[in-house]
């Protein structure tokens, strides 16, 4: 066997060494570019790779009210999260299954999530399921449970407004703030959502090391590493007493009552109807419910004090009056002759009298609450000056109460006019309609307490607001927020005096005598306002005392009727449970009283028709005083 | 006597192999380290590793210098019978028949056949008067890689078919073929992948209507077949490309854009490049390395070992492993060009080939430059059978040095 030579090509030899060389070089430009050039885009997405956060929800603050009563505290409750990167397809339809969620709303929300960040697929996880998953536990791969309290309520539908219900994060709201991930609830409505952020505390977080199959390695410290910190509790101004009992004064009406302390601005109560019940939110809301509460004609969602807007009708005749008196446009004195009608140019608008007030001035105008002293008053004012002590009470712009989506309603001016109906186009009849709390003008229940507060404070205003103060739990420091707080400019007290004596004689016999309170002086104003949408809303704003206030309220009821037949009364019914709470009215006293009133009127009667058949002289009688 | 021979073997391939050994055994420690290790892949390739040092030595020290050229014909007639039986009677793995299971031990013959075939090619083109240039000799040489070559295809294993291939024509070079066959050899390798677009298709069969008329002297009806031959190719190619299994196909995909499958096929290039790029210019040091040790990189112990040591040991690593591999393959062309025996010449230079493919691909793999073709890392990779018989050829090199003067 032979073999053969090899001659050597050496040219060939270098085209070797060239390939080899060039492919070395290749590789090491690679590398080069992934190792150097790119090393921090890697980098990065390697401690993402193989960090977990575990995320711990802080316990969400409690709700008590000014007395110190707890309304709203936390109960344990089980959310259930899935780690993408352990699920298998067997095990989402299991706990698909087992959950009675669908699939596909859990694998869309992995599409926003990392492979090893736990995703929560479902909250306020029943007893029962939670002894399904624990029961198929190895089956599950990639299921986890962790404690997520859930809401617990103390107080009934009364406080639906107010408090407002919690929500699982939009997605709008999860772009506003990083901290959010999804799945975090938050407040969606009423202070729960004006509060959120006191009330919500800070997450804990720890970080743990994980490996390619999920599993926890070690935790890591870092710089945000972090224990959860409880949110503080809210104290709110709302007395919890009578919250229950302005919404049982309500009642079937739809409507709100609204009732501020003069003295600093603290929401007494803020109570709406028709409300829902706050456990339908406690935890996720049943379907049925949620579509009767949505389609529901009389909007039961829909917070009234703050979202709803309605003309004033004549509770909005103080504007005009201090306007006019401010303005010296007329005096307290300056008396009109009230037939039961008015004449603008072809027009005849009619007072609700029919009869006619008679002759009245400033003082019996607001008592007897006339219109045609008001139509005239209206024409003689001018729309800017209208318009401008509108504005001074604060119309035409929200509150600021603390709760979300409030309305500012509308003050028309002369621009407004005149964009509306062409410049100079409109008439004096409006102007004659606004001056009674008609036309245009809209107004929301929270802005007329308002309006009640300045008139009982003679120009005195506050910010009304819910928060008396938030505490933090860990540290015990109780911090009481400021509110704005001023003396409204250029209106003269003797304006005031002037309007708050007209609002006097409306409780001691006027149209509102029915809100009138047994031992107590009080001032207020009764409303009738037209719309269009059936029956005339029921208006009423008071104060009391009448010398030193205390509280003021406004109440309306939607198509309810009469101011003075409906409204006031009620409003009587609730300053009676305020001022006995107060330990100043005693309603066995006035029962007392009324008895005896009764009792009399009975004699009187019996004596009447004891006179007329001539059994008893004229003289003899006795006259009990009357009281107001 | 023993002295002496361990005296003339050839130093400078041996010293980068020790290099390449031992950052494997490096690699492969931090890769049996930790909470979440497979297993000790360590303890077992330092045996290994043993065994490949010994055969070495025994290949190159003991081994009678022809014997080897006797017994060529018979080993590449056996490694085509292995072959076969795996055909009929092989494991089936992750959708592949590749391994026969001998008294419980499991074993590739597409390895020993990757070698055999090139003892085979070395001892038929050894003979100095075939004419590399004549059409017959290309034609047997062909089909004595093909045999085995569509065999592996078929298992089906892709990479290493490939490997069968990629040896052919830089030997076909090596013995004589002349510049311009290269050429017209390399047209329809274009061809294949311009064919799946139209206008790469049309652009390709002008260029080479242009090379065949107006740069080579040939006549009418070579210049009018080759032309046919190349666009048969390029209608044949995407043919081919539906007869692949869906995973080679998918492979092929996810290389040109891995982040489209980020949990799929994609995931490892992308944990592969997360592993190389994090660990920068210096690495993130031995056994610290976070993809390595909490197991985001796959198959780190095998296939992407190299990626172990780009996290680990960083740029620096990756640099000294590429040079001490060029080291290694330049020193092998050099001791080829200087064998005064035919023979032994082209299994140096076939063995360089075989192991500078295998090193691009495995490598390009772990930074997404070649798709994941499942080739180890010569020397570097765990796997027992691998590096025996590449540990043997190293051998054999060294046993052809020691006689490099004779034919």
């Amino acid at each position: 066997m032979k073999l053969y030579r090899y001659t050597l090509n050496s040219s060939r030899r270098v085209v070797f060494y060239v390939v080899i060389g060039l492919t070395t070089l290749f590789l090491v430009a690679g590398f080069y570019n992934v190792q150097v050039l790119q090393e921090n885009v890697y980098r990065q997405k390697s401690l993402q790779n193989s960090v977990k956060v575990i995320t711990q929800t802080p316990l969400r603050g409690l709700i008590f009210d000014r007395e110190g009563e707890l309304i709203v505290d936390n109960r344990p409750s089980f959310s259930v999260y899935l780690v993408p990167a352990q699920s298998t397809d067997s095990s989402i339809a299991r706990v698909a299954r087992i959950l009675n969620i669908s699939e596909k709303e859990i694998r869309k929300k992995f599409r926003r999530s990392r492979r090893f960040q736990p995703v929560k697929i479902a909250r306020y996880v029943d007893q029962k399921d939670l002894v399904a998953l624990q029961e198929n536990k190895l089956l599950l791969p990639g299921v986890e449970w962790r404690v997520d309290p859930k809401r617990n309520y103390n107080v009934d539908e009364a406080f639906a407004h107010v408090l407002g219900t919690l929500g699982e994060i939009g997605e709008n709201e999860l772009n506003k703030d990083s901290r959010f991930e999804p799945g975090d609830m938050v407040g969606k409505k009423g202070v729960e959502k004006t509060m959120d952020e006191a009330l919500r505390g800070s997450k804990g977080y720890k970080y743990m090391k994980v490996n390619a199959l999920g599993q926890s390695v070690e935790e890591i410290e870092n710089d945000q590493t972090a224990d959860p910190y409880p949110g503080k509790d809210l104290y709110l101004t709302i007395d919890r007493r009578l919250q229950q009992y302005a919404d049982s004064l309500i009642g079937d009406h739809r409507g709100t009552l609204v009732a501020i302390d003069t003295r600093n601005g603290e929401v007494l109560a803020l109570a709406t109807r028709p409300n829902y019940q706050l456990s339908w939110f406690a935890e996720a809301v049943d379907p049925e419910i949620w579509h009767n509460l949505t389609t529901d004609p009389e909007k039961p969602l829909f917070n009234r004090s703050i979202q709803a807007t309605y003309p004033p009708g004549s509770t909005y005749k103080m504007v005009a009056a201090i306007a006019a008196l401010n303005e010296g446009i007329v005096s307290p004195y300056w008396s009109v002759f009230c037939p039961g009608y008015y004449r603008i140019g072809r027009r005849i608008i009619r007072c609700w009298k029919g009869g006619g007030h008679g002759e009245v001035n400033l003082t019996s105008a607001i008592r007897g609450s006339c219109n045609v002293y008001f139509y005239q008053l209206g024409t003689r004012i001018g729309i800017e000056n209208w318009n401008k002590y509108s504005l001074l009470f604060r119309f035409g712009e929200p509150t600021h109460i603390e709760l979300d989506s409030e309305k500012g309603g509308l003050v028309p001016s002369k621009a407004y006019y005149d964009r509306v109906y062409g410049k100079d186009r409109w008439t004096a009849g409006m102007l004659a309609n606004i001056a009674i709390g008609q036309g245009e003008l809209l107004v929301t229940p929270v802005q007329m307490a308002q309006f009640a507060m300045m008139l009982a404070n003679a120009g005195r205003y506050y910010q009304p607001h819910l928060t008396l103060q938030l505490v933090d739990r860990i540290t015990g420091k109780t911090e009481k927020p400021t509110f704005p707080a001023e003396n409204i400019p250029v209106i003269r007290p003797e304006v005031f005096s002037a309007i708050r004596e007209g609002m006097r004689q409306v409780v001691a016999g006027g149209t509102g005598w029915r809100a009138g309170v047994y031992g107590l002086t009080g001032g207020g104003k009764t409303g009738t306002a037209q719309n269009s949408h059936g029956n005339s809303h029921a208006w009423y704003i008071g104060f009391a005392p009448f010398e030193e206030p205390e509280i003021a309220v406004a109440l309306v009821l939607e198509n309810g009727g009469s101011g003075g037949g409906i409204a006031a009364p009620l409003v009587g019914q609730f300053l009676r449970r305020y001022f006995y709470f107060q330990g100043k009215f005693d309603y066995a006293a006035e029962r007392v009283y009324l008895q005896k009133l009764w009792k009399q009127k009975r004699e009187e009667a019996r004596m009447d028709s004891l006179r007329a058949a001539g059994v008893v002289s004229p003289e003899d009688s006795t006259v009990i005083e009357l009281e107001n | 006597m023993i002295l002496d021979r361990i005296k003339s073997l050839d130093w400078l391939l041996i010293l980068p192999l020790l290099g390449l050994l031992g950052m494997g055994l490096v690699a492969l420690y931090s890769t049996s380290q930790g909470a979440s290790a497979i297993g000790n892949h360590f303890q077992t390739q330092l045996w290994w590793m043993a065994m490949g040092l010994g055969t070495m030595a025994i290949v190159s020290l003991l081994f009678p210098h022809r014997f080897i050229y006797d017994l060529t014909y018979l080993v590449y007639g056996l490694s085509v019978v292995l072959l076969i039986l795996v055909f009929f009677f092989g494991l089936k793995e992750y959708g592949a028949t590749r391994w026969l299971s001998i008294g419980g031990k499991t074993f590739q013959p597409s390895e020993l056949a990757k070698f055999a075939t090139l003892l085979a090619l070395a001892r038929f083109l050894s003979d100095e008067r075939k004419d590399m240039n004549d059409p017959k000799n290309i034609a047997i040489a062909l089909a004595i890689i093909f045999l085995p070559a569509g065999l592996v295809f078929r298992q089906p294993d892709l990479g290493t078919a490939l490997v069968f291939g990629v040896i052919a024509l830089p030997i076909f070079f090596w013995v004589g073929l002349h510049t311009r066959y290269l050429i017209l050899v390399m047209w329809p390798v274009l061809t294949i992948f311009a064919s799946f677009n139209t206008f790469t298709f049309v652009g390709i069969i002008i260029a080479i209507t242009v090379y065949v008329f107006f740069w080579l002297k040939l006549s009418s009806i070579t210049r009018i077949l080759y032309l046919l031959v190349n666009i048969g190719v390029g209608f044949a190619a995407p043919m081919a490309w539906d007869q692949l299994q869906d995973y080679q196909k998918q492979r092929l995909l996810t290389f040109w854009n891995p982040e489209a499958d980020p949990l799929g096929a994609g995931y490892q290039i992308i944990q592969s490049k997360v592993a190389i790029g994090s660990g920068g210019f210096l690495g993130k040091g031995f056994c610290e390395g976070s993809q390595t040790q909490l197991r985001f990189l796959p198959e780190q112990h095998t296939d992407f070992i190299f990626a172990v040591i780009g996290e680990e040991w960083g740029f620096l690593g990756v640099l000294l492993g590429l040079l001490l591999f060029a080291l290694f393959l330049s020193r092998l062309v050099y001791l080829a060009s200087i064998f005064k025996s035919r023979f032994s010449s082209i299994i140096a230079v076939g063995f360089a080939v075989i192991i500078a493919f295998h090193m691009f691909v495995n490598i390009g793999m772990t930074i997404g430059l070649c798709p994941v073709t499942g080739l180890p890392l010569p020397f570097v990779s765990y796997g027992g059978t691998a590096l025996l018989t590449n540990m043997a050829m190293v051998g054999l090199i060294l046993n052809f040095y020691r006689h490099r003067f004779e034919y």
